[in-house]
């Protein structure tokens, strides 16, 4: 029977969310499965398994609960092994590299912060910063908004500042959080902020870093950011 | 928005309140076995649009040029203190947060697209649904589902 895999970590690991519920409807019991000094978090794999936010939310939930225990080498979502044989055999394959890594990222957890700008307040900073950009905005304003070449002028102009300040931002968010991180990894591209960055954090050092992410707000008023973790260390598994 | 680490368990039950948030790393980052097979992602490419990108076009631009009209350079929230001498020719517009509007109205005509488009039921409509004014709390319902 196909077996749906979670994670990986030590057989030492205290906390196991054995009988915890994973995912499919009816969730599917969570149970261990050993080879050497590892163990595969894993469940019985439902047949139509989609990425449904239960599904997602039931993966991301029994990492949680085991991370908040000892390091857990988190799946991505939707690993399906043929049987149980084949997660023995890939569990004792690899066992010195994962533990390896489980050993990198004991007491660490992860951070990601995504930044955008607050539009209203950028476009007053763009502005603010060219005289010529003030000018031609002014102009077009006196002129009951300009005409449609007028608005595209502008518009064209803007919108490269705008992505100007981006890129800039994007290294300064970056550069005032990564002192307090022990490893940074640039999130996934397609979800369209001007950063989207994990940092590797130690668990007892979190504090400082939520507090470098607030001085952050704090000098750059138009930056909006979003801070996701403690989280389970998906960024830094390989 | 921010999620303070300090209601969380290390990771713990709490980490249920930033899933949407954090949804492309559960889908994009992890362990990959070759060995095993991979459940299709078909039906999540929502993931790959959002409005909070700047991108170079034409209708970006034109929504550029009349959020600037709109801009009230004395009232704003983060005025710059070095603007004094505009300050007097720039007080007329008193439309503050058109241009959100206008986003969150992109973002509202892209998931009506996708919950068109896929219409499979209700728990794609409600990924499919991301926009910048979600309410904290009824993301937190869905997730609950």
């Amino acid at each position: 029977m196909s077996v749906y895999v979670y994670g990986i970590t030590r057989s030492s690991h205290p906390g196991i969310p054995e009988k915890l519920g994973g995912v499919g409807d009816p969730p599917r019991e969570v149970r261990a499965v050993a080879s050497g000094k590892l163990v595969a978090l894993v469940s019985e794999a439902p047949e139509d398994l989609k990425p449904k936010r239960r599904d997602l939310l039931a993966h991301q939930t029994v990492l949680s609960e085991a991370g908040a225990a000892g390091a857990v080498l988190p799946m991505r979502f939707g690993g399906v092994s043929p049987d149980e044989a084949a997660v023995v055999s890939v569990l004792s394959e690899r066992e010195d590299h994962y533990l390896e890594r489980l050993e990198a990222l004991d007491e660490k957890v992860e951070y990601n912060i995504k930044a955008s700008h607050d539009e209203e307040a950028v476009l007053h900073q763009v502005l603010a910063d060219d005289p010529e950009l003030r000018a031609l905005s002014e102009a077009n304003r006196n002129a009951g908004g300009g005409t449609y070449e007028q608005k595209l002028a502008l518009g064209e102009r803007i919108v490269a500042a705008v992505k100007q300040r981006e890129a800039r931002d994007a290294v300064v968010v970056q550069e005032a959080l990564q002192d307090k991180s022990v490893g940074v990894s640039p999130g996934p591209e397609s979800s369209g902020w001007l950063a989207n960055i994990s940092f590797l954090v130690d668990r007892g050092a979190a504090h400082t870093f939520v507090d470098a992410v607030e001085r952050i707000k704090e000098l750059h008023p138009h930056l909006v950011l979003q801070v996701n973790g403690p989280l389970p260390p998906y960024s830094f598994v390989e | 928005m921010s999620v303070v680490p300090a209601q969380q368990g290390g990771g713990g039950s709490g980490g249920t309140s930033g899933l949407y948030d954090v949804l492309e790393l559960v889908l994009d980052r992890g362990i990959v076995i070759d060995a095993f097979v991979r459940v299709s992602l078909v039906g999540i490419e929502i993931l790959k649009i959002d409005v909070r990108v700047v991108v170079a076009s034409v209708d970006t631009y034109l929504r550029f040029a009349e959020a600037c009209n709109r801009l009230d350079l004395e009232a704003g929230p983060r005025k710059n203190p070095g603007l004094p001498d505009l300050v007097g020719e720039m007080t007329e517009s008193g439309a503050r947060g058109k241009s959100k509007g206008a986003l969150s109205g992109a973002a509202q005509t892209i998931s009506d697209a996708f919950n068109s488009a896929r219409g499979d039921g209700d728990e794609e409509k409600t990924e499919s649904s991301r926009s910048r004014g979600r309410s904290t709390s009824s993301r937190r319902k869905e997730e609950q589902e």
